[in-house]
C-alpha cells in the first residue's frame, strides 16, 4: 500500500503548482502568436517530459517529475479527474436538440461523417494490420479504436472556426454542428465500447451485455436523468443561500456518473461525457454558471491534463514520419469525404458539401483525450498516440482556411 | 368544396382576412369567443365558428346565445359544424376556408402525460398551416393589448413575422413592442477550455450579437409603417426558453413567433426545444405567424 510520505507531497504539491504557473506562462506566450491554449500545454508537458528536460538532465527530471512511487500515483488519479472533467464540459456544450433540426442534410451528413471514416479506420487496420502495431489479441479492439479515431470531431474547435468565418447560424454551419455533436455522441459511446471488450474475459454475453447497458445508462440519463437533473437545478436555483450549490451539484453528478460507468464496466468518459450532456442541456443552468464551470476546469484541470501528455511520451523518438503521414491523410481523406457525401446527398452544393467535409475535419483536443486514453490503458503505443496529436493539431489549423476557400 | 392549394401557396401572412375560432362548449368558450370577435371586428376580418362534434339542438342553441352575448353578427360569420376527428379536421377546414388566423383557447400548462401525448391545442399549433392564436386566459371583456414580445431569430421567416406583428401593432394600437433576439452559441463555452483564447471567443460573441441587431434593423427600417415604440433586445439563452421567460418576466401581452420549421414530433418534447418550450408553459397569449414561405 502507498502512503503519500512528507517528500511525496512536496514533490507532488510542487509539480502541481509549477505546471499550473508554467502552463499559463506558456498560454499567454501562445496568445501572441495565436496559438491556442491547448497547443501551449501539450508544449510545455514536451519540454518537461523526456523529450526535452528528461532528455537533458534526467536526474532532475526524475526527482521533479517522479515516474514511480506514491506521488506519481497521486499525479495520475489527479490526470484522470481532470479527463473525466474535461469529457463532462465537453458533454455540456453538446446539444442534441440541434441534430433534431437539421432535415435531411443534417441526418445523411451526421451519418455518413461518422460512418465513412470508422469503417475506413477499421477496414485499414483490419486488411493492413503490418502498417500498425498492436498487441495480437487485440486486433479487433484497435480496429475499432482507429476508426474512431478517423470519425471523432471536436465541437469547441468546429464552433470556434464558425464564429471566426461568420458562419455559425448559416445553413452550412448548423449542419456541421449538428453532425459533429452527433460524431462526438456515437464516438465516445463506441469508444467507451471499445474499452470495456479489452478485458481478458470479454466473451459474446459479456458484449452484449456492455451493448445493454451503455444504451441503457444512455438512454436513461438523455431522458428521465436529464428531467430529474433539470428540476433539482430549476429548486437549486430558487435557493438564493445555496451560493455555489450548481457548481457543488454539477462536480457531484459528473463524478457519479463517471462511477457508475466504471463500476458498470464502461470507462469513467462515458458517464462524465452523457451526465455532461443531460446537465448542460438544463435550461436552469445560467450563464455564470456554466462559466464559473468552464473556468474551473480551463484553469486548473486542462492544464494539468494537456501537460502530463507531454510528460508520459518522448515526442521525438517516437516521431515516425511515415505512420504520421498515414494517419494524417488517412484521417484528412475519409473525414472530408464522409462530410462530403451526406451533405451532397442532403442537398448542399458540391462546394457547400466540400466545406463541410473540412469543417467537420478539426479533431483538436477530443483526439488527443481520445489518444491519450487508448496510450494509458495499453491499446495503442507512444508513435501511434504522437501520430494523433499531430494529426489532430494540424487538422484543426487546416480546417478554417480550407472551409473559407469553398465558400468564398 | 374542393381544396385549392394554389390559393396558400405564398399567401402573404397578413392581413388576417378570414379568422377562425375553434369552439368546444368548455366554460372558456364565451371568453374565447368574444376575444374572436373583437379581433375580427378591429381587423376587419370575416368569423368562422368551427365545432368538431355532433350539432344538436342543445348545442345549436348554447351557440346562439353565445353569439348574442358577445354580439355576433349572423351575417359577418359562419358556423361549421363536423364530425371526426378535432385536429385533423380542423386543419383541414382552415386550409379549405383559406382561414388566416386560428384562433384556439389553450391551458397555460398541461399535465405531464397530455404535455407528450398532446392537447388539441398544442397539436394544432405544432401542425397548423394558417396562423395560430393560443389564448390563455380570455375574459368575456376582453383588455387591450399593450405590450408585443415578437421573436427576431436569425430566420427566413422572421421577416414575415414581424410584418405581421406591426401589421397586428397597429391595428391594436399596440405601442410597446420588443423584438428578442435570442444567441446561444453551440459548443463556443467549452472552447476556451480546449482550443481558443478567451478573448478572441468573446469578440467573436460580441460581433455575432452585433450582426444580428444589424439585421434586424434592417427588418425594422423596411417594414414599420406606424408610430411604434420598438426596442431590440439580444438575450442568451436556449432559442424558445429564453425568450418565454422574458416574456413572462417583461408581462407581455402577447407572443409573436415564426411557426415551426421541421415537422415537431414526441421525440421533439423529449429533446424539448424552440417551441416546445413556449408550449410547455405559455407565459402569456401565443401568436404563431404562419408566413407560408
Amino acid at each position: 500500500m502507498f502512503n503519500l510520505l512528507h517528500n511525496d507531497l512536496i514533490i507532488l504539491l510542487t509539480s502541481i503548482g509549477g505546471i499550473l504557473i508554467l502552463a499559463r506562462i506558456f498560454s499567454e506566450l501562445g496568445k501572441k502568436i495565436k496559438m491556442p491554449i491547448v497547443m501551449g500545454e501539450i508544449l510545455l508537458g514536451i519540454v518537461l517530459g523526456p523529450t526535452i528536460f528528461g532528455a537533458i538532465s534526467p536526474y532532475w527530471s526524475a526527482a521533479l517529475l517522479p515516474k514511480v512511487g506514491a506521488a506519481k500515483i497521486a499525479m495520475e488519479g489527479i490526470t484522470n479527474i481532470a479527463v473525466v472533467m474535461l469529457l463532462f464540459v465537453a458533454g455540456m456544450g453538446a446539444q442534441l436538440q440541434v441534430m433534431l433540426k437539421q432535415g435531411k442534410a443534417g441526418a445523411y451528413t451526421s451519418f455518413t461523417s461518422m460512418l465513412i471514416p470508422f469503417v475506413l479506420g477499421f477496414i485499414a487496420v483490419w486488411f493492413f494490420p503490418h502498417f500498425f502495431t498492436f498487441a495480437p489479441d487485440r486486433k479487433l479492439a484497435y480496429a475499432l479504436f482507429f476508426g474512431i479515431a478517423m470519425a471523432v470531431s471536436a465541437l469547441p474547435v468546429i464552433t470556434r472556426i464558425l464564429m471566426e468565418l461568420n458562419l455559425f447560424k448559416t445553413k452550412v454551419g448548423m449542419i456541421i454542428i449538428s453532425a459533429a455533436i452527433f460524431d462526438d455522441l456515437t464516438g465516445w459511446i463506441l469508444f467507451s465500447f471499445v474499452l470495456s471488450i479489452m478485458g481478458e474475459h470479454s466473451d459474446v454475453s459479456n458484449i452484449w451485455f456492455t451493448v445493454g447497458m451503455i444504451l441503457g445508462f444512455g438512454f436513461f440519463m438523455l431522458t428521465i436523468g436529464r428531467y430529474f437533473i433539470n428540476k433539482t437545478l430549476q429548486w437549486i436555483q430558487q435557493k438564493p443561500a445555496w451560493a455555489g450549490g450548481v457548481l457543488t451539484i454539477a462536480l457531484g453528478l459528473c463524478f457519479l456518473g463517471a462511477a457508475f460507468t466504471e463500476y458498470i464496466g464502461l470507462h469513467a468518459i462515458l458517464g462524465a461525457f452523457i451526465m455532461g450532456i443531460a446537465f448542460g442541456d438544463s435550461v436552469h443552468l445560467q450563464e455564470k454558471e456554466r462559466e464559473i464551470i468552464h473556468q474551473f476546469v480551463t484553469n486548473v484541470f486542462a492544464p494539468l491534463f494537456f501537460v502530463s501528455i507531454g510528460l508520459k511520451v518522448n515526442f521525438i523518438d517516437n516521431f515516425d514520419l511515415p505512420l504520421v503521414m498515414l494517419v494524417f491523410f488517412l484521417a484528412v481523406g475519409c473525414k472530408v469525404f464522409g462530410g462530403y457525401l451526406g451533405a451532397y446527398l442532403g442537398g448542399l452544393t458540391k462546394r457547400e458539401a466540400l466545406a463541410v467535409g473540412f469543417g467537420l475535419n478539426a479533431r483538436g483536443a477530443m483526439e488527443i483525450i481520445l489518444g491519450t486514453i487508448a496510450l494509458n490503458v495499453g491499446l495503442i503505443d507512444a508513435k501511434m498516440f504522437v501520430a494523433l496529436v499531430v494529426m489532430a493539431l494540424i487538422t484543426s489549423m487546416i480546417s478554417g482556411p480550407l472551409m473559407k476557400k469553398f465558400l468564398d | 368544396m374542393q381544396l385549392d392549394l394554389n390559393k396558400l401557396k405564398k399567401r402573404s401572412s397578413y392581413p388576417f382576412e378570414t379568422i377562425a375560432v375553434a369552439l368546444s362548449f368548455s366554460p372558456r368558450c364565451l371568453p374565447v369567443l368574444a376575444e374572436a370577435k373583437r379581433l375580427s371586428t378591429l381587423l376587419n376580418a370575416s368569423l368562422i365558428l368551427i365545432h368538431i362534434g355532433s350539432k344538436t339542438s342543445d348545442k345549436e342553441k348554447m351557440l346562439d346565445d353565445l353569439m348574442d352575448e358577445v354580439g355576433i353578427d349572423d351575417n359577418k360569420s359562419r358556423i361549421i359544424w363536423m364530425e371526426g376527428e378535432p385536429v385533423e379536421t380542423i386543419l383541414k377546414l382552415c386550409k379549405l376556408h383559406i382561414v388566416d388566423l386560428l384562433i384556439i383557447g389553450a391551458l397555460v400548462k398541461e399535465n405531464f402525460v397530455k404535455f407528450y401525448i398532446g392537447s388539441i391545442a398544442r397539436k394544432i399549433s405544432r401542425k397548423a398551416k394558417c396562423s395560430v392564436l393560443l389564448l390563455t386566459n380570455p375574459t368575456e371583456h376582453p383588455l387591450d393589448y399593450k405590450k408585443f414580445v415578437i421573436n427576431g431569430i436569425d430566420n427566413p421567416k422572421t421577416i414575415h413575422t414581424i410584418s405581421t406583428a406591426f401589421y397586428l401593432a397597429k391595428h391594436l394600437q399596440v405601442k410597446d413592442i420588443n423584438i428578442v433576439n435570442e444567441t446561444e452559441i453551440i459548443g463556443l463555452d467549452a472552447a476556451p477550455t480546449f482550443e481558443n483564447v478567451d478573448a478572441e471567443t468573446k469578440k467573436s460573441q460580441k460581433s455575432f450579437a452585433a450582426n444580428e441587431e444589424k439585421v434586424l434593423q434592417s427588418i425594422i427600417e423596411k417594414n414599420i409603417t406606424a408610430d411604434l415604440s420598438i426596442t431590440i433586445k439580444n438575450i442568451k439563452g436556449k432559442p424558445g426558453y429564453a425568450i418565454s421567460k422574458f416574456a413572462k418576466d417583461n408581462k407581455a401581452d402577447l407572443l409573436i413567433i415564426n411557426s415551426p420549421d421541421v415537422q415537431l414530433s414526441f421525440v421533439d418534447r423529449i429533446f424539448t426545444h424552440d417551441i416546445e418550450y413556449i408550449l410547455a408553459d405559455l407565459p402569456c397569449n401565443l401568436l404563431i405567424i404562419h408566413s407560408r414561405v
